[in-house]
C-alpha cells in the first residue's frame, strides 16, 4: 500500500477536526444535560431489572463510543477529503490492506464475545426460577382481560382477581388503583420472590411491565414461568403493565397494574380477597324475574332481553366457552359505554347467578365487558 | 478479445403500450419493477401516515374502529417489505446486473417477465382485502396464529386469506427471479469477467438470490399450513388440537430474518458502487467485502429466533451468540466503506449524499440492534417502539437511502438524462431530517414502555411529546417525496443529456450508451479487473499506482 508524502496540516484537516470535536462535544453535552436520559430505561423496580439495567449501561457506553468513532471517521472524511474544483488528479488507488482487515475483524469479534458473555451471565440471573417462591401467581391472559389467580404452595387457587375492562385508557385504572388494589389485578409483597406462571386460552399475549424491564409471552398451549422480586423500598408503588403482543382489536385495552405492598399489608389484602371468594352468594330474592343467558364461541345466545321496570331481576348466566375465556353480563346505558352495573366475570365452563338492582324504564345495553365489540345486546326495561 | 455485436430481431411495429406489456427486455422489465415498486412505496407510505396521524395525540382521532387501525399497520408493513423494498431492489438488479457482467439479457427473459407481472397482481389481491366484508388482514405483517386463524376476535374475514395468497404469489415471483439471477450470473458473464472481477452489486444480488432460493420455500410452507388451518380444518397451529402456535414463528422467521438481508444486501451493493466512484478510489478491501457479504448470508440463517426471545420456547444462548456474531461482517463492511472515502477525492453529487446517508443511518440501525441481541435487554425492548426504531433504521435508513442512491446514480443510464442536483439535495435534506425526527424518538418511546401496534395510549404515560415529534417527522418524510417526483417529471423532459458516462464510473454499464441499446452492448471493453471502465479511461498505470 503506497502512502502519499506527508505534508503539513491542511486547512481542511483543521476544519474537519474542529467539526468532529464539536459533534462529540454536542453528543456528550446532550447526555450530561439529562436530555439523553430518555434513552435510558426507567428506574428499575425489581432485583432482576437492576441486573438488566447494569448490563444496559455497559452496552450503551460501548454503543456511544462506537457511534462517535465511526460517525466521526465519516464526518472527518467528508470534510477533509473534498475534491477541489478542477482537480483531475486521481488520489492514491489504495485497494485494501490485509492487516487492517484482520484487525477490524478481530476487535469487533472480541467486543461482541464480551457482550455475549456478560449478557449470558445476566440472563441466568434474570431467568432464574426457584422451587420455593414466596408467592405464586397464575396469570391468565384472554382476549382482552387479565386474570390473576393466587396459589398456595400446592398450587391450589386461593383467590382470583380479574382486571375490569376499561373503554378508555390506563389513566382511569391508574387513578383507581392508587386507592383500590383490586383495579390493577395484581398485588405483590415487596422484597419477596414472586413466581408467575402464564397461560392463554386463545391467542398469544405478553405480560409486560416497563419498570421491571421485562416481558414474557403468554402462549396458548405452553405454560411460561418467570420470577421477580420487587425492590423492598417500593412498597405502595404502582407499576403499570400491559399486553405487548398484538392480540386483536382490544390489544391496547389489556392493561393491568402491579401494586407493591409491604408483606404485612399483602397478607391482609390477600386475606380479604380470600374471604370475598369464600363468601356464599345470597340467594336470589324470591319472586324476582329470572332470565337465561348463555355465551358460546364468544357470542351471547340472545340479542335482546326484557324486564319490568322498578323490580330487581336475575340472569342465570352460563359460560360455555373453554376455561380461561372470561365473560360477564354488565349493564350500560344505550350508548354502550356508560356503566350502570359492573359485575365479576365468569370463567369458561362455569355458571353464575347475576343479580341486578331495579332499573328505571328505558333502553339499556347488556354487554360482556371483556368482549364489548362483539358481545352485546339490548335490554329493554318497561 | 470479446466483441459482441448483437442486433435485436426485427419485429413489426407495435404500439408503445403493447411493447411494454409484452416485453422480455430486462431493462424494460427492470424499469417496470422500479415504477411498480415506487407506486407501492407511495401506497405503503400513505398507510404509515394514517398510523402516525392516529398516534400524534392520545385518544382516538383518525380511526374510530381499531380494527381499521390494525389493518393499516399490517398492510403498511406488508406493502413496504414485499411490494416495495424487495421488488425495488430486485428491479434495480434486473436492470443493472446483466449490464454490469456484460450480458445481453437475463438468462430466462420470459420467466423474468412472469416474475414481474406476478407483483402487481399480488398487490391487487392484498389491497382488495379492504373491499371484503371483514376488511384487510389485520394480524400484523407477521400474522402470528392463533390470532391469524379463523374465529371470533381472531381473523374471521377473507382479508387474511388474500394476504396469504398475495405473499405466496410474491414468494413465487422471488424464487423465479432468484433462479434467473443465479443462472445469469454464473453462465452469462462476458469473457474476462471472472467471479472476483464482478462488481459488488452483482455479488450482493448473487448472495441475495441464494438467500431467497433457500428461505422463500420455507415461509411458503408456513403460509400453506396457515391456509389449511383457516380453510380446510387443519390444526397445525392450534395448540388445543395437537398443533403448536410457536411452530409458525420458527418457520416464519426462518424466512423473514434472511429477508432482512434480502432487503439490505443489494442496498449495500449500490452503496459499494457509488462510494468508490465519487471518492475516485477503488472499494477498500474488495475481497474482504465479498467474504463479509457471504458471511452475512450464511450467518443470516442461524439468527431467526432472536425475534422470539420472549416466547420462552427457544434456546437463548445460541441465538444470542449468533446474533452478536453477525455484527462482525457487518462491521467489516462499515470500515471498508469508511476507508474507501478516507484519503479519496470526494465529490458530493446526490447519489453520493444518499450513500453517505446510508452509512450514517445504517450504523445506528446496527448499533441499536446489538441491544436486542443481548437477551435480558431484549426482554425489555421486544415488541416496543424500540424495535420499530431499529427496523426502520435498518430498512429505511439502510435500504431506502441505498435505493435512492441507486435511483439517482442510474437514472441517467436508464433515461439518458440527468436529474437536477438542487432538487436532489432538497429531497435528501428533507428526508434525512424527517427520518430522524420520526424514528429516533421511537427509541425513547420503546425504552419507556410504549408497545407496538397500539392505537392509543394514556395521556399521562409520558409518551406525548415523542409521539408528536414522530408524527411531524413522518409528514416531513412524505413531503420529501414531492421534490423527487417533480425532479423526475421535469428531468425526463428537460434534464441535461447524460452521455455514456456522466459520473466517470468504474463498471460496464458506463461503457454503453444511455439508455443502453437492445442487448446492451455494441462492443465491450477489456475486462481485467473489477473496474474495466476505469481501466479503459486511465490505463493500467493508474490502476497499479
Amino acid at each position: 500500500m503506497s502512502r502519499p508524502p506527508r505534508r503539513g496540516l491542511a486547512p481542511e484537516a483543521l476544519v474537519a477536526g474542529g467539526v468532529v470535536v464539536l459533534l462529540v462535544a454536542l453528543v456528550v453535552a446532550v447526555f450530561l444535560s439529562g436530555a439523553g436520559r430518555s434513552l435510558y430505561p426507567p428506574d428499575a423496580a425489581t432485583v432482576q431489572a437492576q441486573d438488566t439495567r447494569g448490563l444496559y449501561d455497559i452496552v450503551f457506553a460501548l454503543a456511544v463510543a462506537i457511534f462517535i468513532a465511526v460517525e466521526g471517521l465519516i464526518v472527518w472524511s467528508i470534510l477533509r477529503y473534498r475534491r477541489k474544483p478542477g482537480d483531475d488528479e486521481l488520489p492514491p488507488q489504495t485497494h485494501g490492506n490485509n492487516l487492517v482487515e484482520v484487525i477490524w475483524t478481530l476487535i469487533p469479534t472480541a467486543i461482541v464475545l464480551y457482550l455475549f458473555a456478560i449478557s449470558y451471565q445476566t440472563l441466568n440471573a434474570v431467568n432464574a426460577v426457584s422451587d420455593t417462591p414466596d408467592v405464586r401467581v397464575h396469570a391468565v391472559a384472554g382476549q382482552f382481560q387479565w386474570k390473576f389467580e393466587y396459589l398456595d404452595g400446592a398450587g391450589n387457587v386461593l383467590a382470583t382477581q380479574t382486571v375490569p375492562y376499561y373503554a378508555t385508557t390506563s389513566a382511569d385504572c391508574k387513578a383507581a388503583s392508587l386507592t383500590n388494589a383490586a383495579c390493577g389485578g395484581m398485588a405483590v409483597p415487596v422484597g419477596q420472590k414472586v413466581q408467575v406462571t402464564l397461560d392463554s386460552p386463545d391467542v398469544i399475549h405478553a405480560w409486560y411491565v416497563p419498570r421491571f424491564l421485562f416481558k414474557r409471552d403468554v402462549v396458548p398451549g405452553q405454560t411460561n414461568k418467570f420470577e421477580f422480586t420487587v425492590d423492598p423500598t417500593d412498597a405502595g408503588q404502582v407499576f403499570r403493565g400491559q399486553c405487548a403482543e398484538l392480540c386483536g382489536t382490544g390489544h391496547r385495552t389489556m392493561l393491568f397494574t402491579v401494586l407493591g405492598l409491604s408483606p404485612a399489608d399483602y397478607q391482609a389484602w390477600l386475606a380479604s380477597l380470600v374471604e370475598i371468594a369464600q363468601r356464599t352468594p345470597p340467594p336470589a330474592p324470591s319472586g324476582a324475574t329470572t332470565l337465561q343467558l348463555t355465551a358460546q364461541n364468544i357470542q351471547f345466545d340472545k340479542t335482546s332481553l326484557e324486564v319490568a321496570a322498578g323490580q330487581p331481576f336475575v340472569i342465570d348466566f352460563k359460560n360455555m366457552d373453554p376455561a380461561g375465556v372470561q365473560h360477564d353480563v354488565d349493564i350500560r346505558q344505550s350508548d354502550g359505554t356508560t356503566v350502570v352495573v359492573d359485575l365479576q366475570t365468569t370463567d369458561g365452563g362455569k355458571e353464575s347467578q347475576y343479580q341486578y338492582q331495579a332499573l328505571p324504564a328505558g333502553t339499556y345495553t347488556f354487554i360482556c365487558s371483556v368482549h364489548p365489540s362483539i358481545m352485546h345486546g339490548t335490554l329493554t326495561v318497561h | 478479445m470479446a466483441t459482441h455485436v448483437l442486433t435485436p430481431a426485427t419485429t413489426a411495429y407495435r404500439s408503445g403500450l403493447y411493447e411494454w406489456l409484452t416485453t422480455t427486455d430486462h431493462k424494460k422489465i427492470g424499469m417496470m419493477y422500479v415504477i411498480n415498486s415506487f407506486l407501492f412505496f407511495l401506497i405503503g407510505g400513505t398507510f404509515a401516515l394514517g398510523v402516525r396521524a392516529e398516534l400524534a395525540y392520545p385518544g382516538l382521532q383518525v380511526f374510530q374502529n381499531e380494527h381499521v387501525y390494525n389493518e393499516f399497520f399490517s398492510i403498511h408493513a406488508t406493502v413496504m417489505i414485499f411490494l416495495f423494498i424487495i421488488p425495488m431492489l430486485a428491479g434495480l438488479g434486473n436492470y443493472i446486473v446483466p449490464i454490469q457482467i456484460g450480458a445481453p439479457d437475463m438468462a430466462f427473459p420470459r420467466i423474468n417477465a412472469l416474475s414481474f407481472w406476478m407483483l402487481p397482481l399480488a398487490g391487487i389481491l392484498l389491497l382488495s382485502g379492504f373491499l371484503s366484508s371483514g376488511g384487510a388482514a389485520a394480524a400484523g405483517w407477521t400474522s402470528y396464529p392463533p390470532l391469524s386463524e379463523v374465529g371470533p376476535l381472531k381473523s374471521p374475514g377473507s382479508g387474511e386469506d388474500l394476504w396469504i395468497l398475495s405473499i405466496i404469489l410474491i414468494g413465487t415471483s422471488s424464487i423465479l427471479g432468484a433462479i434467473n439471477f443465479l443462472v445469469t450470473i454464473f453462465k452469462m458473464r462476458a469473457p474476462g469477467m471472472t467471479l472476483f472481477r464482478m462488481p459488488i452489486m452483482v455479488w450482493t444480488v448473487l448472495v441475495t438470490s441464494v438467500l431467497v432460493l433457500m428461505a422463500t420455500p420455507v415461509i411458503t410452507s408456513a403460509l400453506v399450513m396457515l391456509f389449511i388451518d383457516r380453510n380446510l380444518g387443519g390444526t397445525f397451529f392450534d395448540p388445543f388440537h395437537g398443533g403448536n402456535a410457536i411452530l409458525y414463528q420458527n418457520v416464519f422467521w426462518f424466512y423473514s430474518h434472511p429477508a432482512v438481508y434480502v432487503m439490505v444486501l443489494p442496498a449495500m451493493g449500490i452503496v459499494s458502487e457509488v462510494l468508490p466512484v465519487f471518492s475516485r478510489k477503488p472499494l477498500f478491501g474488495y475481497r474482504a467485502f465479498i467474504f463479509a457479504t457471504a458471511g452475512i448470508g450464511a450467518l443470516g440463517f442461524s439468527v431467526w429466533a432472536h425475534h422470539m426471545f420472549t416466547t420462552g420456547a427457544v434456546f437463548l444462548p445460541f441465538f444470542s451468540l449468533m446474533t452478536f456474531l453477525i455484527a462482525v461482517p457487518t462491521g467489516v463492511k462499515m470500515f471498508n466503506w469508511c476507508f474507501t472515502m478516507f484519503r479519496g477525492k470526494l465529490s458530493f453529487s446526490t447519489p453520493m449524499i444518499f450513500a453517505i446517508g446510508f452509512l450514517t443511518m445504517f450504523l445506528i440501525g446496527g448499533i441499536n440492534g446489538a441491544f436486542s441481541a443481548s437477551v435480558p435487554i431484549d426482554f425489555a425492548l421486544q415488541d416496543t417502539y424500540w424495535v420499530v426504531a431499529h427496523l426502520h433504521y435498518v430498512l429505511f435508513g439502510g435500504s431506502v437511502f441505498g435505493m435512492f442512491a441507486g435511483l439517482y446514480y442510474w437514472f441517467p443510464k436508464m433515461t439518458g438524462r440527468m436529474l437536477d442536483e438542487g432538487l436532489g439535495k432538497v429531497h435528501f435534506v428533507l428526508m434525512i431530517v424527517g427520518f430522524n425526527l420520526t424514528f429516533f424518538p421511537m427509541h425513547m418511546l420503546g425504552i419507556q414502555g410504549m408497545p407496538r401496534r397500539i392505537a392509543d395510549y394514556a395521556s399521562d404515560a409520558g409518551w406525548n411529546d415523542w409521539n408528536l415529534a414522530a408524527t411531524i417527522g413522518g409528514f416531513l418524510i412524505a413531503s420529501s417525496i414531492l421534490p423527487f417526483l417533480w425532479n423526475v417529471f421535469v428531468s425526463l423532459r428537460n434534464g441535461k443529456i447524460a452521455g455514456d458516462d456522466p459520473w466517470q464510473g468504474n463498471t460496464l454499464e458506463w461503457a454503453t450508451s444511455s439508455p443502453p441499446p437492445p442487448y446492451n452492448f455494441d462492443r465491450l471493453p477489456e475486462i481485467r479487473s473489477e473496474r474495466p471502465v476505469f481501466d479503459a479511461r486511465h490505463g493500467r498505470v493508474a490502476h497499479e499506482a
